[in-house]
């Protein structure tokens, strides 16, 4: 009796865990600018550093790092936003990301100039994108949360990395690299 | 009954049986009599043990076909049918239609498809031309069965050892033969008292006997077992079903402790296993029996340290490790270097010695044999022969050569392709061939061997050879040659392989499929080999593909073009100079040097890769050759040879021509792996391009 209260009690726990971690986000400094990025699908933080730049690809794809062994590819978020790209500093890190693609899961790693804290933001808190106004393509975002009246970009990171359009972006590169020769 | 993993048992035993009967069926035309009796038997047993098992899981239209294929194999067991070539094929043919049967099965598609249906009919309707089994006839036999089935009587084995308290606890053998009576016609029984001791030893209270009995009976097996319930926990009990096959006798002899020959002689006795059945089965001489007995307690051992069967997914996995285990050594050696302390240098010279026999070793484990792919090859070439009329045999040699499994598996398609094209285009017709003075069999041979650390795999023909003259003016045609452009045989020849060339005028259903010899050679290349052709005319071309031992790991060349490090694959590095030293001048601003009078184009990998920074003083120019094609790529430094496991770039990464992977050096970064001819393409139709746009 008392182990299947004891059970029904962890179960409760974990169904309130789940609850909460889809209310977790990592925020996030580009620049000025904060951002947020749900935790679920962050796997680790690291310092920025020993970064193998990839030749002939877009400026967004700063290159690739060796992951305990696996060869990962480093998006830059500031210029897949902005075309612009900031300076590397003490609290530059790359945060590694599990994207979904259309054949199955794939570690991509993003460049950000700080990151800041693990808040929650409950669902009633967070708005859905403007119409016009983020400077972002309003698909990378996922919706807008307040925190403490202050307003977040939540990004949509399957959105954001995905595989299928950045492979895309660097065909067409290459496609115009071989005009400019 | 879940019969679920009797099925799967189902699909595969068939599918091994049907490949065995291939490989007999295509040696059964070269075989002398005797042994041509042999074979048909084997295959007439293999078609029975199909039949039977799919009647088990009430699969009517394998039973049906399978059938009728049976009966042709009978009568050619009787002699009544003499064997030639169509009949062989014929056969060839019922049984790809079995295999295709089965996986009809297995795709759970109750319905026959249309097509299939009408090339089985086809089928059976030759079938009947020679051995005047319709399928209605079939089909009527069948369903008489069916009709009967639940009240047909059918015959069992029973094998039984009472143990030997039967008697203490007041069991009467006989009472359960007369029991057994009651469920049906006990047609045979035999007595054997082989575990009875000597006199002196002998308990007139314990039970020494044994009985063999062929029952007949319409009750399931479970009724049978539970006539000996009362004595089934000491006594020994096998009940064979009816149709049992004789292997499952074998075991049963095997398992009793009576002689193996005697029992053998008992269950023919009994009339479960006809004599011929055992002595094909088990063709040894009683000596051999016994030796065989003895040897069992040996054997087992032996063949199991032999092989083994290793998930593929867990070999994946070592070499993986393996691979991470290159890469830390390196990084431990280059860090013992750095500290240049003596005693650690040695010692992590001596670690690497052994990674390097560790890698080694498991990159052997990937290997094996080419001999089941080019076995495949056979029957295309049979099959291919007899739809053209053309009397072609195949010599395989070199069929123990290792080669990684991935690389066999990619190589398939492109060797089908030349052997296809071999036959199609290289050997002539028999008439054609008598003509010329040639034997009327053409030879096609296929055959691997080891070449300075690489595989290589010959596909040769005594055939015609190219037509050059017809393969230049296609070429003009479609505007792969100029009209005044003069080309050594050779390169006339190479021609085959340019993008958007087929060389036969008509198009068969053989070749001519679309897929030309490009994208053969495309193929091939992707796995890192090379292919070459060697034409002479009149009397046959050969086609040779040099392919890597593996492809988990290579032998790389470091190089470094300002902070990024990069692994020119070894094999393709022909020297390495300096740039505008002694041998290797610069004239003009131009990209080509002049290295000891021969003139080497080249590639300036810091301008290509736009990677910044001002080039040292001392540049170094890495001279690589590729499939005939010489290139100078302009680096800053060479960091010489590396071992390099290869890692792939990902999706992202995958357009990048030029780049063929990535690798993870000692100290942890990545260096990207070139692939030296996309790099040449993509420069040479870069400058092409900006050529044209200039005029």
């Amino acid at each position: 009796m008392t182990t299947s209260m004891a059970k029904d009690n962890t179960e409760h726990a974990q169904l309130i865990d789940e609850k909460m971690e889809e209310e977790q986000y990592l925020t996030f400094y580009l620049g000025r600018e904060m951002f947020a990025l749900g935790i679920l699908n962050i796997k680790e933080i690291l310092q920025y550093g020993q970064l193998t730049t990839v030749p002939m690809m877009p400026a967004f794809i700063r290159g690739v790092i060796n992951l305990r062994g696996a060869v990962v590819p480093v998006v830059d978020l500031a210029t897949r936003f902005s075309g612009q790209s900031n300076n590397i500093t003490k609290k530059t890190c790359i945060v590694i990301i599990e994207v979904n693609t259309s054949d199955g899961k794939q570690d991509i790693g993003v460049v950000m100039d700080s990151v800041s804290e693990v808040l929650e933001i409950p669902v009633s808190d967070i708005e859905p994108p403007p119409v016009f106004g983020a400077k972002i393509r309003t698909d990378f975002i996922q919706g807008m949360g307040k925190i403490r009246d202050k307003i977040v970009i939540i990004i949509n990171a399957d959105k954001v990395l995905s595989i299928e359009e950045i492979a895309m972006l660097s065909q067409t590169e290459l496609a115009e690299k071989k005009v400019d020769l | 009954m879940d019969l679920d993993p009797a099925l799967q048992t189902f699909y595969v035993e068939s599918r091994e049986i049907l490949e065995e009967v291939e490989d007999i069926l295509l040696r059964l035309g070269q075989e002398d009599e005797a042994s041509q009796k042999e074979s048909l038997n084997a295959i007439f047993r293999a078609a029975h043990t199909i039949k039977g098992s799919a009647g088990l899981f009430k699969l009517q239209n394998i039973v049906i076909f399978t059938h009728v294929v049976e009966s042709l194999l009978d009568q050619m067991r009787e002699s009544e049918i003499s064997i030639d070539d169509d009949i062989i094929a014929l056969l060839l043919k019922c049984g790809d239609h079995i295999g295709e049967l089965v996986t009809l099965v297995q795709q759970n598609n109750a319905d026959l498809p249309p097509d299939l249906k009408e090339s089985g009919e086809v089928l059976l309707a030759q079938l009947k031309q020679y051995s005047g089994v319709s399928v209605f006839e079939v089909k009527e036999s069948i369903k008489n069965n069916n009709g009967k089935e639940s009240n047909q009587k059918k015959s069992w084995h029973i094998s039984l050892r009472f143990g030997c308290n039967v008697l203490r606890e007041g069991m009467d053998p006989l009472s359960f033969v007369r029991y057994l009576e009651t469920l049906g016609e006990i047609e045979n029984i035999v007595t054997l008292d082989d575990a009875l001791p000597r006199l002196v030893d002998f308990d007139p209270e314990s039970c020494y006997l044994g009985l063999e009995i062929k029952f007949k009976t319409q009750v399931d097996k479970q009724s049978i077992e539970d006539a000996f319930k009362f004595i089934q926990e000491d006594s020994t009990i096998t009940i064979l079903s009816p149709g049992s096959r004789v292997s499952d006798y074998l075991k049963l002899i095997d398992e009793m402790p009576e002689e193996n020959q005697r029992l053998g002689d008992v269950l023919v006795q009994c009339g479960s296993l006809t004599a011929a059945e055992l002595a094909a089965a088990w063709p040894q001489p009683n000596i051999k029996v016994a030796l065989n007995k003895q040897d069992r307690v040996r054997m087992p051992v032996v063949q199991e340290t032999r092989s083994m069967r290793v998930d593929a997914g867990k070999l994946d996995e070592h070499i993986n490790l393996v691979g991470e285990l290159v890469i830390a050594s390196a990084g431990a050696a280059l860090r013992a270097q750095e500290m240049g302390d003596t005693t650690l240098n040695e010692l992590s010279s001596i670690l690497t010695r052994l990674v390097e026999e560790v890698r080694d070793s498991a990159l052997h484990l990937r290997m094996i044999q080419v001999g089941p792919t080019f076995n495949k090859f056979q029957r295309i070439v049979h099959d291919m022969s007899k739809d053209l009329g053309k009397e072609i045999e195949m010599v395989i040699s070199g069929a123990d050569t290792d080669l990684d499994k991935t690389v066999i598996e990619k190589i398939s398609d492109p060797l089908t392709h030349l052997i296809r094209n071999s036959v199609d285009h290289g050997i002539e017709s028999p008439v054609e061939r008598e003509e010329k003075n040639k034997p009327r069999k053409g030879k096609l041979y296929l055959s691997a061997y080891h070449d300075s650390g690489c595989v290589v795999i010959e596909v040769a023909d005594d055939g015609n050879g190219l037509n050059r003259d017809r393969i230049l003016s296609k070429a003009k045609e479609k505007g792969l040659v100029r009209e005044d452009q003069k080309l050594m045989d050779k390169d006339i020849d190479n021609l085959i392989f340019e993008p958007g060339f087929s060389t036969a005028d008509k198009v068969t259903n053989i070749s001519g499929r679309g897929v030309g010899m490009d994208v053969v050679k495309r193929n091939i290349e992707e796995l890192r080999g090379t292919i070459e052709l060697d034409s002479r005319p009149g009397e046959g071309s050969t086609f040779r593909i040099r392919l890597p031992l593996t492809l988990a790991i290579i032998d790389g060349f470091l190089v470094n073009v300002e902070n990024s490090s990069f692994v020119i694959p070894l094999e393709m590095v022909h020297e390495c100079v300096e740039l505008n030293g002694v041998n290797c001048k610069i004239d003009t601003d131009r990209n080509y040097v002049n290295l000891r009078g021969e003139i080497l184009p080249f590639i300036r990998l810091r301008a290509l890769f736009s990677t910044g920074g001002v080039a040292p003083k001392r540049e170094n120019v890495v001279i690589v050759n590729y499939a005939g094609v010489k290139a100078g790529l302009v680096v800053d430094n060479l960091m010489g040879e590396f071992q390099t496991v290869i890692k792939p770039l990902g999706e992202i990464f995958s357009h990048v021509p030029g780049l063929g992977g990535s690798s993870i050096l000692g100290n942890g970064e990545v260096a990207l792996i070139l692939d030296v001819p996309g790099l040449v393409n993509r420069v040479s139709s870069m400058e092409n391009f900006s050529i044209q746009s200039a005029v």
